[in-house]
Protein backbone atom coordinates (compact mmCIF):
# COMPACT_ATOMS: atom_id res chain seq x y z
CA UNK A 1 0.00 0.00 0.00
CA UNK A 2 0.74 3.41 -0.52
CA UNK A 3 0.16 7.52 0.02
CA UNK A 4 1.04 9.37 -2.77
CA UNK A 5 0.02 12.97 -2.77
CA UNK A 6 -2.29 15.33 -0.26
CA UNK A 7 -3.79 18.43 -0.78
CA UNK A 8 -5.11 20.94 1.82
CA UNK A 9 -7.65 23.40 0.80
CA UNK A 10 -9.35 26.74 2.44
CA UNK A 11 -13.05 26.45 2.29
CA UNK A 12 -12.22 29.47 -0.73
CA UNK A 13 -10.11 26.91 -2.34
CA UNK A 14 -6.68 28.11 -1.45
CA UNK A 15 -4.28 25.81 -1.66
CA UNK A 16 -2.70 25.74 2.08
CA UNK A 17 -0.13 22.98 1.87
CA UNK A 18 0.67 20.32 -0.41
CA UNK A 19 2.33 17.05 0.06
CA UNK A 20 4.05 14.69 -2.17
CA UNK A 21 5.56 11.10 -1.34
CA UNK A 22 5.06 8.33 -3.83
CA UNK A 23 4.06 10.12 -7.50
CA UNK A 24 5.86 8.52 -10.31
CA UNK A 25 3.67 10.37 -13.13
CA UNK A 26 3.88 14.47 -12.86
CA UNK A 27 0.86 16.56 -14.16
CA UNK A 28 3.42 18.38 -16.34
CA UNK A 29 1.59 21.91 -15.18
CA UNK A 30 2.71 24.14 -12.18
CA UNK A 31 1.36 23.25 -8.58
CA UNK A 32 -0.85 26.16 -8.70
CA UNK A 33 -2.58 25.46 -11.98
CA UNK A 34 -2.86 21.61 -10.54
CA UNK A 35 -4.53 22.94 -7.37
CA UNK A 36 -6.92 25.05 -9.02
CA UNK A 37 -7.88 21.76 -11.05
CA UNK A 38 -8.35 19.77 -8.55
CA UNK A 39 -10.45 22.29 -6.60
CA UNK A 40 -12.66 23.10 -9.17
CA UNK A 41 -13.00 18.87 -9.83
CA UNK A 42 -14.02 18.63 -6.35
CA UNK A 43 -15.98 21.50 -6.26
CA UNK A 44 -18.17 19.92 -9.11
CA UNK A 45 -18.25 16.57 -7.77
CA UNK A 46 -19.62 17.39 -4.47
CA UNK A 47 -22.52 19.28 -6.24
CA UNK A 48 -23.37 16.89 -8.33
CA UNK A 49 -22.93 14.06 -5.70
CA UNK A 50 -25.71 16.35 -3.69
CA UNK A 51 -28.07 16.54 -6.89
CA UNK A 52 -27.90 13.75 -8.11
CA UNK A 53 -28.21 11.48 -4.76
CA UNK A 54 -31.77 9.80 -4.49
CA UNK A 55 -31.72 10.46 -0.62
CA UNK A 56 -30.54 13.38 1.51
CA UNK A 57 -26.79 11.95 2.57
CA UNK A 58 -25.04 12.91 5.19
CA UNK A 59 -21.39 12.35 4.16
CA UNK A 60 -21.81 13.51 0.72
CA UNK A 61 -18.82 12.86 -1.10
CA UNK A 62 -16.31 10.78 -0.22
CA UNK A 63 -14.11 9.15 -2.26
CA UNK A 64 -13.74 8.02 -5.64
CA UNK A 65 -11.89 5.20 -7.25
CA UNK A 66 -9.76 4.13 -10.54
CA UNK A 67 -8.23 1.03 -11.28
CA UNK A 68 -4.56 2.61 -10.34
CA UNK A 69 -5.18 5.14 -7.22
CA UNK A 70 -8.05 6.24 -4.90
CA UNK A 71 -8.35 10.02 -3.93
CA UNK A 72 -9.87 10.12 -0.43
CA UNK A 73 -12.27 13.76 0.24
CA UNK A 74 -12.42 14.83 3.91
CA UNK A 75 -14.50 18.26 4.76
CA UNK A 76 -14.25 19.61 7.99
CA UNK A 77 -17.53 21.67 9.31
CA UNK A 78 -15.47 24.72 9.57
CA UNK A 79 -14.12 23.70 5.84
CA UNK A 80 -10.34 22.70 5.21
CA UNK A 81 -10.88 20.03 2.73
CA UNK A 82 -8.38 17.07 3.00
CA UNK A 83 -8.09 15.19 0.07
CA UNK A 84 -5.34 12.02 -0.55
CA UNK A 85 -4.75 10.18 -3.50
CA UNK A 86 -3.45 6.75 -1.92
CA UNK A 87 -3.46 3.32 -3.93
CA UNK A 88 -6.56 0.97 -4.03
CA UNK A 89 -6.05 -1.40 -1.65
CA UNK A 90 -5.83 0.90 1.22
CA UNK A 91 -9.12 1.24 4.13
CA UNK A 92 -10.06 3.21 6.73
CA UNK A 93 -8.49 6.36 4.89
CA UNK A 94 -11.30 8.92 6.21
CA UNK A 95 -10.52 7.93 9.98
CA UNK A 96 -6.84 8.47 9.19
CA UNK A 97 -7.60 11.93 7.50
CA UNK A 98 -10.05 12.75 10.43
CA UNK A 99 -6.79 11.69 12.76
CA UNK A 100 -4.29 14.18 10.64
CA UNK A 101 -6.96 17.03 10.67
CA UNK A 102 -6.99 16.78 14.42
CA UNK A 103 -3.41 15.83 16.09
CA UNK A 104 -1.54 17.60 12.83
CA UNK A 105 -3.24 20.33 11.61
CA UNK A 106 -4.98 21.27 14.76
CA UNK A 107 -2.05 21.45 16.87
CA UNK A 108 0.51 22.75 14.63
CA UNK A 109 -1.11 24.98 11.92
CA UNK A 110 -4.49 26.47 13.93
CA UNK A 111 -2.29 26.76 17.60
CA UNK A 112 0.57 28.14 15.93
CA UNK A 113 0.17 31.97 16.85
CA UNK A 114 1.58 33.25 13.53
CA UNK A 115 0.07 31.29 11.21
CA UNK A 116 -2.85 33.56 9.85
CA UNK A 117 -4.66 31.72 7.28
CA UNK A 118 -2.19 31.74 4.37
CA UNK A 119 -0.38 28.74 2.83
CA UNK A 120 1.36 27.23 5.70
CA UNK A 121 5.33 27.58 6.28
CA UNK A 122 5.83 26.19 9.43
CA UNK A 123 8.91 23.69 9.27
CA UNK A 124 7.13 22.22 12.24
CA UNK A 125 4.02 21.68 10.66
CA UNK A 126 5.54 20.19 7.74
CA UNK A 127 8.00 17.83 9.66
CA UNK A 128 5.04 16.54 11.88
CA UNK A 129 2.73 15.97 8.51
CA UNK A 130 5.55 14.17 7.06
CA UNK A 131 6.34 11.60 10.13
CA UNK A 132 2.49 11.34 10.32
CA UNK A 133 2.38 10.46 6.84
CA UNK A 134 5.27 7.84 7.25
CA UNK A 135 4.27 6.37 10.65
CA UNK A 136 0.73 5.35 8.92
CA UNK A 137 -0.25 2.04 8.22
CA UNK A 138 -0.92 3.09 4.65
CA UNK A 139 2.21 4.11 3.86
CA UNK A 140 4.15 1.07 4.27
CA UNK B 1 -7.48 19.69 27.46
CA UNK B 2 -9.96 22.11 26.18
CA UNK B 3 -8.95 24.83 29.19
CA UNK B 4 -5.39 24.91 28.00
CA UNK B 5 -6.52 25.36 24.51
CA UNK B 6 -8.08 28.38 25.75
CA UNK B 7 -5.78 29.61 27.84
CA UNK B 8 -2.92 29.39 24.76
CA UNK B 9 -5.11 31.07 22.58
CA UNK B 10 -6.18 33.80 24.51
CA UNK B 11 -2.38 34.63 25.40
CA UNK B 12 -1.58 34.50 21.33
CA UNK B 13 -4.49 36.91 21.27
CA UNK B 14 -3.24 39.24 24.14
CA UNK B 15 0.70 39.16 22.23
CA UNK B 16 -1.12 40.16 18.95
CA UNK B 17 -2.99 43.21 20.53
CA UNK B 18 -0.68 44.32 22.95
CA UNK B 19 2.19 44.23 20.04
CA UNK B 20 0.07 45.43 17.22
CA UNK B 21 1.37 49.11 17.41
CA UNK B 22 4.55 48.85 18.64
CA UNK B 23 6.56 46.02 17.55
CA UNK B 24 9.73 46.05 20.02
CA UNK B 25 8.12 47.27 23.22
CA UNK B 26 6.81 44.38 25.66
CA UNK B 27 6.65 46.66 28.30
CA UNK B 28 2.84 46.29 28.76
CA UNK B 29 2.69 42.71 27.91
CA UNK B 30 5.12 42.44 30.67
CA UNK B 31 2.59 44.07 33.44
CA UNK B 32 -0.19 42.02 32.48
CA UNK B 33 1.83 39.15 33.28
CA UNK B 34 3.24 40.56 36.28
CA UNK B 35 -0.40 41.97 37.86
CA UNK B 36 -1.52 38.26 36.73
CA UNK B 37 1.35 36.57 38.73
CA UNK B 38 0.95 39.32 41.68
CA UNK B 39 -2.71 37.80 42.23
CA UNK B 40 -2.77 34.39 41.32
CA UNK B 41 -0.32 33.88 44.01
CA UNK B 42 -2.80 34.65 46.56
CA UNK B 43 -5.09 31.48 45.44
CA UNK B 44 -2.07 29.16 44.91
CA UNK B 45 -0.24 29.53 47.98
CA UNK B 46 -2.88 29.46 50.25
CA UNK B 47 -2.33 26.36 51.75
CA UNK B 48 1.56 26.51 51.56
CA UNK B 49 3.65 26.90 54.95
CA UNK B 50 5.55 29.91 54.70
CA UNK B 51 9.04 29.55 52.27
CA UNK B 52 12.17 28.88 54.37
CA UNK B 53 13.72 30.94 52.06
CA UNK B 54 14.38 32.14 48.59
CA UNK B 55 15.69 28.95 47.13
CA UNK B 56 12.76 27.14 48.66
CA UNK B 57 10.67 29.97 46.96
CA UNK B 58 11.97 29.58 43.93
CA UNK B 59 11.79 25.43 44.25
CA UNK B 60 8.03 26.03 44.51
CA UNK B 61 7.82 28.12 41.15
CA UNK B 62 9.73 25.43 39.34
CA UNK B 63 7.42 22.49 40.54
CA UNK B 64 3.77 23.79 41.67
CA UNK B 65 3.33 27.22 40.34
CA UNK B 66 4.64 25.84 37.17
CA UNK B 67 2.63 22.69 36.90
CA UNK B 68 -0.28 24.47 37.65
CA UNK B 69 0.03 26.81 34.76
CA UNK B 70 1.88 25.09 32.53
CA UNK B 71 0.88 21.25 32.84
CA UNK B 72 4.43 20.67 33.92
CA UNK B 73 7.32 21.23 36.31
CA UNK B 74 10.50 23.24 35.30
CA UNK B 75 13.47 20.98 33.55
CA UNK B 76 16.50 22.44 35.04
CA UNK B 77 17.03 24.82 38.26
CA UNK B 78 20.40 26.78 38.48
CA UNK B 79 21.38 29.21 41.01
CA UNK B 80 25.11 31.00 42.25
CA UNK B 81 23.70 31.10 45.67
CA UNK B 82 23.87 35.03 44.92
CA UNK B 83 20.88 35.95 43.95
CA UNK B 84 21.28 34.49 40.58
CA UNK B 85 18.63 31.80 39.27
CA UNK B 86 18.55 29.96 35.66
CA UNK B 87 14.85 28.35 35.25
CA UNK B 88 14.63 26.11 31.67
CA UNK B 89 11.91 24.94 30.17
CA UNK B 90 12.46 22.21 27.05
CA UNK B 91 9.23 22.53 25.96
CA UNK B 92 7.77 25.91 26.61
CA UNK B 93 3.99 25.86 26.03
CA UNK B 94 3.88 29.08 23.94
CA UNK B 95 6.74 27.82 21.99
CA UNK B 96 5.68 24.41 21.20
CA UNK B 97 3.28 24.94 18.85
CA UNK B 98 5.68 27.24 17.36
CA UNK B 99 8.88 25.70 15.62
CA UNK B 100 11.07 23.29 16.71
CA UNK B 101 14.22 24.83 15.41
CA UNK B 102 15.66 28.25 14.39
CA UNK B 103 12.53 29.01 12.14
CA UNK B 104 10.27 32.09 13.81
CA UNK B 105 13.43 32.72 16.17
CA UNK B 106 12.60 36.91 16.16
CA UNK B 107 9.12 36.02 17.20
CA UNK B 108 10.37 34.32 20.29
CA UNK B 109 10.50 37.20 22.12
CA UNK B 110 6.71 38.13 22.41
CA UNK B 111 5.63 34.80 23.55
CA UNK B 112 7.87 34.30 26.80
CA UNK B 113 6.99 37.76 27.51
CA UNK B 114 4.01 37.64 29.40
CA UNK B 115 5.91 34.55 31.56
CA UNK B 116 8.54 36.72 32.69
CA UNK B 117 6.46 39.41 34.04
CA UNK B 118 4.24 36.38 35.86
CA UNK B 119 7.22 35.12 37.55
CA UNK B 120 8.30 38.32 38.48
CA UNK B 121 4.75 39.27 39.55
CA UNK B 122 4.75 36.00 41.66
CA UNK B 123 7.75 36.53 43.38
CA UNK B 124 6.67 40.31 44.20
CA UNK B 125 3.96 39.29 45.71
CA UNK B 126 6.11 36.79 47.92
CA UNK B 127 8.74 39.38 49.07
CA UNK B 128 11.48 38.59 46.46
CA UNK B 129 12.01 41.89 44.47
CA UNK B 130 13.61 40.46 41.13
CA UNK B 131 14.35 41.31 37.22
CA UNK B 132 13.23 38.22 35.23
CA UNK B 133 14.76 37.66 31.32
CA UNK B 134 14.22 35.39 29.34
CA UNK B 135 16.63 33.54 26.18
CA UNK B 136 15.14 31.29 23.73
CA UNK B 137 18.41 29.90 21.32
CA UNK B 138 16.53 26.97 19.73
CA UNK B 139 12.60 26.28 20.39
CA UNK B 140 10.64 25.30 22.27
CA UNK B 141 13.38 25.77 24.57
CA UNK B 142 13.26 28.93 27.00
CA UNK B 143 15.60 29.79 29.76
CA UNK B 144 14.19 32.27 32.35
CA UNK B 145 16.93 34.30 34.23
CA UNK B 146 16.02 35.61 37.72
CA UNK B 147 18.17 38.13 39.62
CA UNK B 148 17.24 39.13 43.00
CA UNK B 149 17.37 42.52 43.22
CA UNK B 150 19.50 43.33 46.26
CA UNK B 151 18.53 46.80 48.35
Amino acid sequence: MTIHNLYIFDKYGTLLHYGEWNRIKQSGITKEEEAKLMYGMLFSIKSFVNKISPTDSKDGFLYYKTNKYALHYYETPSGIRFVINTDTASTSVKEFLQQYYSKVWVEYVVKNPLWNGAPVTSDLFKQKSDEFIKQSVMFA
Amino acid sequence: MLVETVFELLHSELVAYTTENKENDLSTLEYLGYSTGYRLIERLTREYPRFKDELDTMKFICTDFWTSIYKKQIDNLRTNHQGIYVLQDNSFRFLNNLSNGSQYLEYAPKFVAFTCGLVRGSLANLGINSTVTAEVHSMPTCKFHIQVNRT
